[in-house]
């Protein structure tokens, strides 16, 4: 059962073949997800890890066994590319990379998480600037 | 004796006189010893030769450079062929990295006690000459005719003289941290490494001495040398063996995550190894380094620097999974209430009975959790808290334990550059020596002439180390095999004693203080000298000591005495020493006996003066009695016929032969098929690299049907069998006819085979499931047609309940295949199913990574308990496509894979062949078919039946590199014994007492050796009787003891010496 409940990006709108996905995202980072052993240090690591649907290291899973779902994922816009997985990881994957690299696939077709004209008022006013910064940075890579 | 005149001393290596006032009054005790002999020393003539600007030259068949275990199987081999060898140490001590070990895996033999025996024999043969602290300077020369510059460094104590009494670390005022206990605690500026180190001598560590003279004032046979130089040496041999082994990483630098050096608590596995054994810092208590209490909960982390793309090291260190187990297993059988967790990524139990081993640990409550933690903390409790993922729940947790445990990567050796530069021969991008090539020539170095043992080519287990190292003792001798060989010494002819009265003397040993201090030496003589028969009794400072053994041969011949007892310490260690001396003095070896002192009496009742002395009485009185009835004993000497037969022509037999025929040996080759090959002839190509099978096999089989020292019998079986070491006669049935052969020793290369499935998988149901060596077929003869999807599925057959042990071989080679089907047809997906991915040789972790990244192999981990299930198709059974059930353990879901190729990783077995030579050739087998071993860890390759060794698969399903690194060890083995052209059995042997046998082969079930046979009684031909054979006999007892007649009679341990020793002990008792 996939563990990504949410349905935020039509994925056939996402013009990916069967298969396409791993390359698409290997293209845009330049990472080999492949080369991942599922140790699971990146999640273990991970400062928001509670609030993901899928770990890190579930990420990679699903994008190498091609579940395009992955792409409605939570995980990939809350990480804060902190690079601490990246940091850890025995396999030098660059997993903050590899979010990046989902959030493109997203944000290239115009399409983004987070809209800032939908955010409250009252919100705006209490999050902290910096936490802007580092979402809308998400947006231009 | 004069005060010592110490301004007269001069500090050489700062040119100053040392000062007079380092040196305080004369220790009382040294002013009254005045019976101190003066001892005959080397480092007079070292100094002089110093003096002079000459080097110490020596000449040698071999060097070896490092005697660790390697280095010391490796040394024992070459020189019991009777070459001479130069073996060299940096540290002060032989013994290497195993003595650090508390118990080995998976047997739980103790290390040390493995060890030792073979660092005593190695400092006793007389072929070896071993020099400890000193390195390797510079090479030179040509194979044949090396010569190697070394660099002596001065211990600062007269290795003459030292009797390593521990006196002068006693007073020694400087505390060192000590590096064999891998920092956990601190030694003397002076000192032995452990308390069996060989050679027992003292080291000054000249860093960090100050110089006090304390050391020098105590030391009775003053072997405090400050002025001894280092010196130069120059050793001539015509081969080189580098065996320096390996360092273990310290996670300071990189992966400090873990928290190594800044908190307390987290210490390495070779830490955790040293506080298990029984002489490290907590003698063998598991204590917390921070507050010295138990720790409720340990954990594990594996992998912390292997396996490690950044910050640390690519390749797979090979046996931290099986030390980790084995130091879980065995906290958790000392103290059971401890919670033990293993944080792992792939639990790599790859070797024969490992992964049983791994099965009890998990039995004894071991747990393992599948996850690489990420980071570690430490709490105001001094506990550590693990932040990691569990893998197969899925769940990121956190777990506080009181001590962590790091098991840290194995890495080349610092100073590998250095030695590599000095002696010409290359080094990998690791670190770690460049074999001339990994796959077929593991042992042989970049260089002509020097090969490699051991770790330093890579991580390993002892056994292969071991096996390595025989192997780089077989090349070794090949550019000097027509050198003069030297076996044994010479001794005087022996004086027949036995119409004699017994004239006993008895020599008492004060061992320094070890024995005078705690126990009535003189008492002891003057009560000894009252004993009947006993012509001569005194006391000596060290019997050991050479002047010592040189009065007792005086005295001996002298007095006329014809039984010698020492009282002093353990047989194991000097017995032969003292046997030495007696056939020095005329004497036959076995007329003598120990009374162990030391051990029984000043040790173990150091407190009680009254108690220690009666008691070294009663052992004295009891072994007077016994020596009254020993005998001369005479060792059975037989010849060897100067041949081998090796059963099996598989890579392992074709190598085995060549390294025999390289060392001037015969050999003859039985291969049961029309061809020579074995397996690899329907292999495609070999794991790690992509080298063709046939690229093996072809070039050897056309060296060996070239050498005119090796025989082929090809469609040839053994059919019979007799004789034992050295004079076997054998028949073999070739194409129906039957010839006779002679041979001398024997090997059998036999090999393995996968297992019968037995339709598991669907196996043998549709045309599109094969096997490995099925698939390696089709692609070998080109005959595979292009697949879509392609399943791997791994462990078929493997450990479950049936057979519980790992195949070893399965995942690379699994490997291997995925990428030949995705290079030759790069559209088909592949799947690989795995239970754990076991890559643990050289280069294999790397070639693993590199096919999953490059090849876009998907591997998919399934439990043990929830296996694959393969799904034919409804309409075409036979040769439709299929579906694939697997649970994947990672996603904790199921999945199912469309696929139109399954290939299926079969367990193995032992070859066809096993059942019919285990009884031919009386050796025993495993439930799985495989020889079993003298010995798992140090003899890998011998039987317990003297003159027959294995290698290869017939051991155990190894790979390529491996096989070939047994076969050649192997190869030495055999070699041995046809090397020394005649050898002795031991003295010490059973006697039947025919008479009273009623051949029951009670006596031939009990022994371990296959020494015992029925055979007709000489007086009456129709009633069976048991015959011992000598040459086979090991002096063991088993037999004496298993005899319901006592009609079994072991020499020199006879009942009626027995029955003495008894009675004399008790004789106070009975008084009363």
């Amino acid at each position: 059962m996939s563990k990504v409940t949410e349905k935020f990006v039509d994925i056939n709108s996402m013009n990916l073949k069967k298969g396409e996905l791993v390359k698409e995202v290997e293209e845009l980072c330049g990472e080999n997800l492949f080369g991942c052993y599922q140790c699971g240090t990146c999640s273990a690591g991970c400062p928001f890890v509670d609030d993901m649907d899928l770990s890190p290291d579930e990420v990679i899973r699903y994008v190498i066994l091609d579940r395009k779902e992955v792409l409605n994922s939570k995980t990939i816009w809350l990480c804060a590319a902190c690079y601490t997985c990246a940091e850890r990881c025995p396999r030098n994957i660059n997993i903050t990379k590899i979010m990046e690299a989902l959030r493109q696939i997203i944000l290239r077709k115009n399409i983004d998480r987070t809209l800032l004209t939908k955010i409250a008022k009252e919100e705006k006013e209490t999050i902290p600037q910096l936490a802007f910064v580092c979402l809308f940075r998400k947006n231009v890579g | 004796m004069p005060l010592k005149s110490y301004n007269k001393k001069m500090d050489h290596d700062l040119g100053i006189p040392l000062q007079d006032d380092y040196f305080y009054d004369e220790p009382e005790e040294i002013i009254e010893n005045k019976t101190m002999p003066e001892i005959e020393s080397t480092i007079k003539l070292i100094s002089e030769r110093a003096k002079k600007g000459e080097k110490r030259k020596i000449d040698a068949d071999v060097l070896i450079i490092g005697a660790g275990i390697s280095g010391m199987q490796a040394a024992l081999d070459v020189a019991d062929k009777g070459y001479k060898v130069v073996i060299i140490d940096k540290t002060s001590t032989i013994g290497g990295a195993m003595v650090k070990l508390d118990k080995t895996f998976p047997t739980n033999d103790c290390s040390i006690c493995t060890a030792a025996p073979k660092m005593v024999e190695l400092s006793r043969h007389p072929n070896i000459n071993l020099i400890t602290y000193a390195d390797v300077n510079s090479l030179e020369g040509k194979p044949g005719d090396f010569k190697v510059n070394i660099w002596r460094k001065s211990k600062y104590v007269d290795p003459d003289k030292c009797t390593g009494c521990d006196d002068c670390a006693e007073v020694c005022p400087v505390n060192v941290v000590n590096p064999f206990d891998e920092k956990l605690s601190t030694r003397k500026a002076i000192y032995i490494e452990f308390p069996q180190a060989v050679p027992i001598v003292y080291t000054i560590d000249y860093e960090n001495c100050i110089g006090c003279g304390y050391c020098d004032r105590v030391c009775e046979p003053e072997a405090i040398t400050f002025l001894e130089k280092s010196e130069e040496i120059e050793v001539n041999a015509g081969a080189v063996i580098v065996a320096t082994g390996f360092e273990v990483f310290e996670p300071t630098e990189m992966r400090k995550e873990y928290g190594y050096g800044k908190y307390d608590n987290v210490i390495t596995a070779l830490q955790f190894e040293r506080l298990l054994s029984s002489f490290g810092p907590t003698e063998g208590k598991v204590l917390r380094p921070s507050d010295a209490k138990l720790p409720k909960s340990i954990g594990w982390i594996q992998c912390v620097g292997s396996r490690s793309e950044q910050l640390g090291f690519p390749y797979c260190s090979r046996v931290c999974c099986m030390y980790a187990t084995k130091e879980a297993s065995i906290a958790k059988e000392a103290n059971p209430e401890i919670d033990i967790t293993i944080y792992y990524m792939d639990i790599r139990a790859y070797g024969k009975d490992f992964q049983q081993y791994y099965d009890h640990a998990r039995d004894l409550g071991v747990k393992y959790v599948r996850g690489r933690p990420s980071s570690v903390y430490e709490n105001p409790d001094k506990s550590i808290t693990i932040k990691y993922k569990d893998t197969l729940t899925g769940k990121i947790e956190e777990s506080t334990v009181d001590m962590l445990v790091l098991s840290t990567a194995i890495m080349p050796n610092k100073d590998n550059k250095r030695v590599g530069k000095a002696l010409g021969i290359e080094v990998d991008e690791n670190g770690f020596f460049k074999q001339d090539s990994l796959l077929t020539d593991p042992i042989q170095s970049s260089k002509k002439g020097i090969f490699l043992a051991g770790c330093i080519q890579g991580p390993k287990d002892i056994p292969d180390s071991v096996s390595m190292a025989s192997g780089a003792a077989a090349k070794a001798i090949a550019p000097i095999k027509d050198r003069p060989k030297n076996i044994g010494k010479d001794f005087p002819p022996e004086r027949d004693v036995s119409n004699e009265k017994p004239r006993i003397g008895v020599f008492i040993c004060h061992c320094g203080k070890n024995i005078a201090n705690y126990l009535d030496v003189e008492k002891l003589t003057e009560e000894t000298k009252k004993l009947p028969n006993v012509e001569f009794c005194d006391h000596m400072m060290f019997v050991c000591s050479e002047d010592s053994c040189k009065k007792i041969k005086e005295t001996a011949q002298e007095k006329g005495l014809n039984r010698i007892i020492v009282a002093a310490c353990s047989p194991r260690t000097h017995g032969g020493l003292f046997q030495d001396t007696l056939m020095e003095a005329g004497l036959n070896k076995y007329l003598f006996e120990m009374a162990n002192i030391r051990n029984h009496c000043s040790w173990v009742h150091s407190d009680n003066w009254d108690a220690a002395t009666k008691k070294a009485m009663d052992l004295v009185r009891s072994s007077v009695a016994k020596a009254r009835h020993l005998q001369a004993l005479s060792e059975e000497e037989f010849s060897i016929y100067p041949k081998t037969l090796i059963i099996g022509g598989g890579v392992s037999g074709m190598k085995a032969a060549l390294a025999l025929a390289d060392m001037g040996i015969k050999s003859i080759i039985l291969e049961k098929e029309s061809k020579l090959g074995g397996r690899l002839k329907n292999l495609h190509s070999m794991f790690p690299s992509d080298t063709k099978a046939e690229d093996v096999i072809n070039p050897m089989i056309k060296k060996i049907r070239g050498n005119k020292k090796i025989t082929v019998m090809t469609d040839s079986e053994l059919s019979e069998l007799e004789g034992y070491i050295g004079n076997y006669k054998g028949k073999v049935k070739q194409k129906g006819k039957k010839k006779e052969i002679e041979f001398g020793t024997i090997i059998v290369a036999t090999g393995f085979k996968e297992i019968d499935l037995k339709g598991k998988y669907q196996y043998g149901k549709n045309t599109n499931i094969l096997t490995q060596t099925e698939l390696e077929t089709k692609l070998k003869n080109n005959e595979l047609k292009e697949p879509k999807n392609v399943v791997f599925i791994n462990c078929a057959g493997a450990m479950d309940e049936e057979r519980p042990y790992c195949c070893r071989v399965g995942c690379g080679v699994s490997i291997k295949n995925a990428k030949l089907i995705s290079q030759k047809y790069p559209k088909s997906k592949i799947y690989l199913l795995y239970r754990d991915m076991r890559v643990f040789g050289k280069e294999e972790e790397e070639y693993y990574a590199d096919v999953l990244k490059n090849y876009h192999v998907t591997a998919i981990r399934y439990p043990g308990d929830n296996k694959p299930e393969v799904i034919l198709d409804k309409k075409d059974p036979k040769n439709g496509p299929f579906e694939i059930k697997v649970y994947d353990d990672i996603l904790n879901e199921e999945m199912t894979l469309p696929a139109d190729l399954i290939v299926l990783t079969a367990n193995t077995e032992g070859g066809a062949e096993t059942e019919k030579l285990k009884n031919m050739l009386k050796v025993p087998v495993d439930s799985a078919g495989f020889f079993i071993e003298t010995h798992a860890k140090i003899k890998p390759l011998d039987f317990s039946t003297s003159g027959v060794y294995m290698c290869g698969a017939a051991h155990y399903p190894k790979n390529l590199v491996d096989s070939i690194a047994q076969a050649e060890g192997a190869a030495s083995r055999a070699a041995i014994p046809i090397s020394q052209e005649k050898m002795k059995g031991e003295g010490i042997v059973s006697e039947v007492v025919e008479d009273k046998c009623r051949g029951c082969a009670t006596c031939v079930e009990a022994c371990a050796y296959s020494a015992i046979d029925l055979v007709p009684y000489s007086k009456d031909s129709t009633r069976m009787v048991a015959k011992v054979n000598r040459a086979l006999c090991k002096g063991c007892g088993s037999c004496a003891a298993a005899c319901l007649n006592s009609a079994i009679e072991q020499k020199g341990y006879d009942s009626k010496q027995i029955n003495v020793m008894i009675a004399a002990l008790l004789e106070e008792e009975t008084a009363k």
